[in-house]
Order: structure tokens, then C-alpha cells, then sequence
């Protein structure tokens, strides 16, 4: 049943295009039209398919249907013009359809038929161009004020008609992929939300009440200082070696990898091991931004033991006491500017003692290093597969980065939305 | 249908080849061997929707004001007769020196062939494709006429089917002469330029003649009669638009021919 269906819709397609070409060359170019100007029933064609179909098929149509448009007999325009432009609205409607569908989840008549509406308007200003572009006689600016309106608006009310065809004879039985299941679910709570408003109402709302929150609040880590409580902290040895990990002084933990390193005790995550996603630096707070940028660090980053310069990104403007009360009285070594020996090494053990010697003053590019393990893949190979996507194709609008799971892990503003979103709506992570 | 990794490398191929075949075109002006191939492809499935779809024509034709019960037979017939009498039109006296100065072969040289207009080009252009070819004796430029007056040249020849450039496309000149005056001077198409008007462009090449609406356009002629023969009609002045202490003078001129329905025409082929 499939497999004739598959045949059927794979031979449906090429007597689609043929039907409106001949249709459009023996009958519509013909018909005295008002406004000089005559619709396009190939590129309606072309734009209904790659919205009943998908990018694929949609541009091949559109070369194919195109391409018999610029070389049956009248053309007087140069062969592959249609071509191009039918073929690159062929994609960009399938494109877009796609992506409607997966960020959606569903497939409504009125965003097809926006899409393929778009589409025709598109193609249909591409030929103008083309034609301009390529200095034919018959397409000058005037000859293109005259017809391009009309032939746009005689698409447009040709489109509805051409879309409920195409999809009437490229009818499948169910959607090629299913949406994304977060979505999915999503949409059905917002339904079952919106629908409840006026009757029966889910106990959707009081979902984050019952269940414990995702993550425990940030709030609830110990709060950590950097002051008296800790008076040996002066020395960042004991700081990195210590399996608490550093405070900032927002009072939000601070992961560091380097200090994961060195400190043997914890194992190195395998993700961030093997790739460090888009969301690295932000896994961490921004504590290297300042030093990417080679900015030469604040005055007190030395003093104030903390391994990687992080706080004075989080607080610019440290009060006055912070950091004397982090340093026992009297410590000729720190403000002479030298610092004690292990300080370094603990820090950064991997590096001779001269090279951090000399990188304490102005911060060099690879000071940070050892916290950022970068995968020699891909430094070598950095050219390979430009042309293929480098992800698996799993389409979803939020995943267009290099990692499908940057939302998730990274600090971006999305992240917190999102997990509103869920809890709002009751579906757990 | 599935959409995966392949997509974007078929995206490239499909438009470097697309480049490539514009660049191919253009370089040959148009008449590449894709045309040659299209021709021959969609000449026999233009002639086939045409035969189905002639009800649909004659209901054009009605609609744009013309009478449905022509018959072919008797357009043929009048087309002939109306290629001769524009060759009689041309006197004894101005057919010798015309040539004399383009060595015109005799009128009796030329015979009309008839042929059905099956398909047409797009918005922009005007050209349209008879069911007559290279087996019918027509080749590329030859002039191509019905009943009311010129109508265009042939662009393209196969076996089959022709393409004709009709004289209101933007790239086609015509030589033409005025009609009693005998200024001679060239027509131009203006294409979609004004819209749904279907208008010519004259174009006097003396800068003192007398040029006035209502005057006629007949062509001048050609060497060898290619691309056009003398003494066609070609339309009626309608408008002078010549600007003042310009070189040249011109003027909108109203074709004989209905370009908006056309059916039956007869190319003047060579014996």
C-alpha cells in the first residue's frame, strides 16, 4: 500500500509540472488578461509541492519545472533563468515549511498556503531580477512596474486553488517525522490550558508546586566567603586543592575545570572533555571573558585567591574591606607582587613555573588553558564538511547551534524561559 | 522526500548547473542546443494541449472581440491574398529602385505558408509558437503576417514547430517607410512597457518630414526579404511624441495586427 503509494506520488509530481507547463504555455500565456500580465501556474506548482513535500522535492520540482519553462518554444528568455529562481523557491518553501512543522508542531492550511504565498511572490520578483540582471530587452523597469504587480496578484488568488490540488494528489497519510516530543507536549498543555479556561481546568498550574523543582535554587548553596572564615584562603593552593568548590560572592558556586583537574579527586567530565559545546563558556560564570579579551586583569586578582580571576567579572565593584579581610595581615610577599611558590602550581601544575612567572603580569593567550580542553579533532580538521550540516539532521529551530543541547546546559536567557515554560505548563525534565 | 544531509549539496548542484546553462545561452545569444531540445520536446505536447484546448481559444477569441466562426481555410485564403496584394502595392517604380538598392528578389518569389498559433511566451515576452517547421519550408527569419497586417519574424525553426518574435516585443526593429511619403524610418516593440497597450514606436530617421497621426506604416523591406518583405502593413500613427528641436522623429503607432488573439498566420517563405 506504501510502496504504490510512494510510486504514485513519485510519478504525480513530474505530470503536475508537465500539466501546468503545457497549460501555462498553450492556454494562460494566451488568455487576454487584464493588467498584461498572466499567472504562474509552474511556480504555484513548484511552491505547493515543496510545501506538501518538502525542501528535497521541492527543489527539483522546481528545476525540473523551471527548466521546461525556458526551453519549450517560445521562450525567448535564456535557458536555466527559470530554473535557478524556481529551484531556489523550491528549497526555501520546503525550508520553511519544515521548520514551521518542528518548531509547532503541527501543519495548518493557513501557514502552508502563507508559505506558499511568499513563495509564488518571491519567484515572481526573482524572475523580474533575473531578467534584469541578465539585460533582456522585454524586462526593463517599466515592463516590470506593469507586470510584476499584476502577475503577483493573479498568483495570489490562484494560490489557494493550486495548494488544495497539490496537496489533494500528494496526500500522505501521516506527517514523514514526528515533531519533537518536548513540543508536542507543550502545544497539547497549551491546548488542554487554553480549552480549560472556560470549563474543566487541568491541574496544570499546580504542577510545580507538587513535584520538587527541577534544580534546587541557587540560593540554597551554602554560602561561601571569602573573608575571615577562611583565613589561610590567601593562598590559592589551598583554594584550588579543596574539594568545596570557590564561591563567588553572589554567593553562586563557580565550576572551574581547572580546579577539577588538578584536584584529581573529582573525574573529568566526558562531555565537556570530548567537546566543548557552544555553551562552554558559559557553563561556568564568564569567568574568562575578560581574559579572552586580553584585558589586563584588575588590580586585586592576585591578592584575592581566587583561581581564576572570576569575582571581579561578577562584582565590579568590590566593597572596600573584601579583600583585606581574605588576607592575613602582614603578607610582605603579596604586596610585593611576587606571590608564594606553590600559587601557581596549584593553579596550574601543567606549566613550568617561569611561564606562569611571566604570565602573572599580563595574562597571555593560553593562561587558561588547561581548563579548556580542546579536543585535537578538531583543531586539525577544522575545513571538513562544509558542505554537509555538522549535525545529524535533527531540524528543530533552537538547535541550529553545534550542540542540540546548548539550551539545556548553557546560561542563556532561553534556558531559564524555557524551564518557566515547562513548569508553567506542568511537563517535567 | 527525505530531507537530510543530502539537501544542500543537490541545492548547489541543481544551481551551479543552472549557471551554467545561462552562461551557455548567453554566450550563444540565446540559441543554445537546449533550446533545440525543448523544441522538439514540448513542440508535439504544445500542438496536442492546443487541439484540446481550442474550445477554450475560440472562447478567448470571442472575448477579445472576434468572431469565433472564422474558419481557417478562409483566413489561409485571405492571408495569401493579402501577402500579394501588399507586394502589388509596392509600384513598379519604387520596386526597382527598392531593388536596385537592396537587390529584392521579384515578388513571385515568395509563397505563404500557413500555420495555427499553439503556445506563447510568458508575461514579459511576446512571442508565440506555430505548428509549422522546417518540414513546412519555414526557416529563421521570415517574415510571418495574417489577415490585418505583420505580425513578426521567425526566431526559430525546428521540424515542427517555429517561434515567432512578434513586432511588439522590446527586441524586435522593424524598417519601415511611411505609406505615400515614402520617410523611411524603424518601428520598435515597447514589450510590457505600457501595460496591456500593445503599441510601436516609430522612429524617423529625417528630421524634417511630415509626420501626422493617421498615416500608415508599411515595412520597408529587407535584403534577401529576411527578416521582413517590403510593403507589408504594419499600423496606423496615433500619436506624434516627437520632442521639439530633436533629431529624430517619433511617434506611437497602433498595429493592424490583434496581438492579443492571434490564430491562423502565414509566413512568407522563399520558393
Amino acid at each position: 500500500m506504501t510502496a504504490l503509494r510512494r510510486i504514485a506520488q513519485a510519478l504525480a509530481i513530474p505530470a503536475v509540472l508537465l500539466l501546468a507547463v503545457t497549460l501555462q504555455l498553450a492556454l494562460v500565456n494566451r488568455a487576454p488578461l487584464p493588467g498584461g500580465a498572466t499567472p504562474d501556474l509552474v511556480l504555484l506548482a513548484v511552491a505547493a509541492i515543496a510545501v506538501c513535500t518538502g525542501p528535497m522535492t521541492g527543489m527539483l520540482a522546481g528545476f525540473c519545472g523551471g527548466l521546461a519553462l525556458d526551453i519549450a518554444p517560445p521562450a525567448a528568455h535564456l535557458a536555466g533563468e527559470y530554473a535557478l529562481v524556481f529551484c531556489l523557491v523550491g528549497y526555501a518553501c520546503g525550508r520553511v515549511r519544515n521548520a514551521i512543522t518542528y518548531s509547532t508542531g503541527e501543519q495548518t492550511m493557513i501557514t502552508s498556503l502563507t508559505v506558499v504565498a511568499l513563495g509564488v511572490a518571491a519567484g515572481e520578483a526573482g524572475k523580474a531580477a533575473m531578467g534584469m540582471m541578465l539585460s533582456d530587452p522585454n524586462v526593463t523597469s517599466p515592463a516590470i512596474k506593469h507586470v510584476l504587480p499584476a502577475a503577483i496578484i493573479y498568483d495570489l488568488l490562484l494560490c489557494p486553488f493550486a495548494y488544495w490540488l497539490i496537496s489533494l494528489v500528494l496526500r500522505r497519510p501521516a506527517p514523514e517525522r514526528a515533531p519533537r516530543p518536548e513540543f508536542a507536549q507543550v502545544a497539547t498543555a497549551f491546548r488542554a490550558a487554553s480549552a480549560g479556561a472556560l470549563g474543566a481546568v487541568p491541574p496544570l498550574r499546580l504542577a510545580g508546586s507538587t513535584r520538587p523543582p527541577a534544580r534546587p535554587p541557587v540560593r540554597q548553596e551554602p554560602k561561601l566567603r571569602l573573608s575571615a572564615g577562611r583565613p589561610s584562603s590567601l593562598s590559592g593552593t589551598s583554594s584550588a586543592f579543596s574539594p568545596a568548590k570557590p564561591p563567588l560572592v553572589g554567593g553562586r558556586a563557580v565550576k572551574l575545570n581547572f580546579a577539577e583537574h588538578t584536584a584529581g579527586t573529582v573525574a573529568p567530565q566526558p562531555r565537556q572533555r570530548s567537546s566543548p559545546g557552544k555553551g562552554w563558556l558559559r557553563a561556568r560564570p564568564t569567568a574568562g571573558a575578560p581574559v579572552l579579551k586580553h584585558r589586563p586583569p584588575p588590580k586585586g586578582w592576585l591578592r584575592a585567591s581566587r583561581p581564576a580571576g572570576a569575582a571581579p567579572l561578577r562584582r565590579r565593584s568590590p566593597g572596600k574591606g573584601w579583600l583585606r579581610a581574605a588576607r592575613p595581615a602582614g603578607t610582605p610577599a603579596m604586596q610585593s607582587g611576587s606571590p608564594p611558590k606553590g600559587w601557581l602550581h596549584a593553579d596550574r601544575p601543567r606549566r613550568p613555573a617561569g611561564t606562569a612567572a611571566l604570565s602573572r603580569k599580563s595574562p597571555g593567550r593560553g593562561w587558561l588553558r588547561p581548563a579548556k580542553p580542546v579536543p585535537p579533532a578538531r583543531l586539525k580538521k577544522p575545513g571538513r564538511g562544509w558542505l554537509r550540516p555538522a549535525r545529524p539532521a535533527k531540524l528543530s529551530w533552537y538547535a541550529k547551534s553545534r550542540s542540540s543541547q546548548w539550551v539545556r546546559r548553557s546560561n542563556s536567557p532561553w534556558r531559564s524561559r524555557r524551564r518557566r515554560l515547562l513548569a508553567l505548563v506542568g511537563v517535567r525534565r | 522526500m527525505h530531507d537530510g544531509r543530502r539537501t544542500r549539496p543537490v541545492l548547489i548542484v541543481l544551481l551551479i548547473a543552472a549557471i551554467a546553462l545561462i552562461t551557455l545561452d548567453f554566450r550563444d545569444a540565446g540559441s543554445s542546443p537546449a533550446h533545440a531540445i525543448g523544441a522538439d520536446v514540448f513542440g508535439p505536447v504544445e500542438r496536442t494541449a492546443s487541439a484540446v484546448a481550442s474550445p477554450f481559444e475560440s472562447l478567448f477569441r470571442t472575448a477579445s472581440g472576434r468572431d469565433s466562426s472564422e474558419i481557417a481555410s478562409l483566413q489561409k485564403q485571405n492571408d495569401q491574398l493579402r501577402a500579394q496584394l501588399a507586394q502589388n502595392k509596392v509600384t513598379n517604380e519604387e520596386q526597382a529602385q527598392l531593388s536596385q538598392l537592396l537587390r529584392l528578389t521579384n515578388a513571385s518569389h515568395y509563397r505563404v505558408v500557413a500555420a495555427t498559433v499553439i503556445a506563447a511566451g510568458g508575461a514579459y515576452s511576446d512571442t508565440v509558437t506555430i505548428d509549422a517547421g522546417t518540414r513546412a519550408g519555414i526557416t529563421t527569419n521570415e517574415t510571418v503576417l495574417n489577415g490585418d497586417g505583420l505580425v513578426g519574424t521567425v526566431t526559430a525553426a525546428t521540424g515542427s514547430s517555429a517561434t515567432v518574435q512578434l513586432a511588439t516585443d522590446a527586441a524586435a526593429t522593424i524598417g519601415v517607410r511611411m505609406d505615400g511619403t515614402n520617410e523611411i524610418g524603424a518601428v520598435t516593440g515597447t514589450g510590457s512597457t505600457l501595460g496591456a497597450a500593445q503599441q510601436l514606436k516609430l522612429t524617423l530617421f529625417s528630421a524634417t518630414a511630415v509626420l501626422q497621426p493617421g498615416q500608415t506604416v508599411v515595412t520597408f523591406g529587407s535584403v534577401g526579404g529576411r527578416p521582413y518583405v517590403p510593403g507589408v502593413p504594419v499600423g496606423l500613427v496615433t500619436q506624434v511624441t516627437s520632442q521639439p528641436g530633436a533629431l529624430t522623429q517619433t511617434a506611437l503607432v497602433q498595429p493592424f495586427a490583434d496581438f492579443t488573439g492571434l490564430g491562423v498566420l502565414g509566413v512568407v517563405v522563399s520558393k
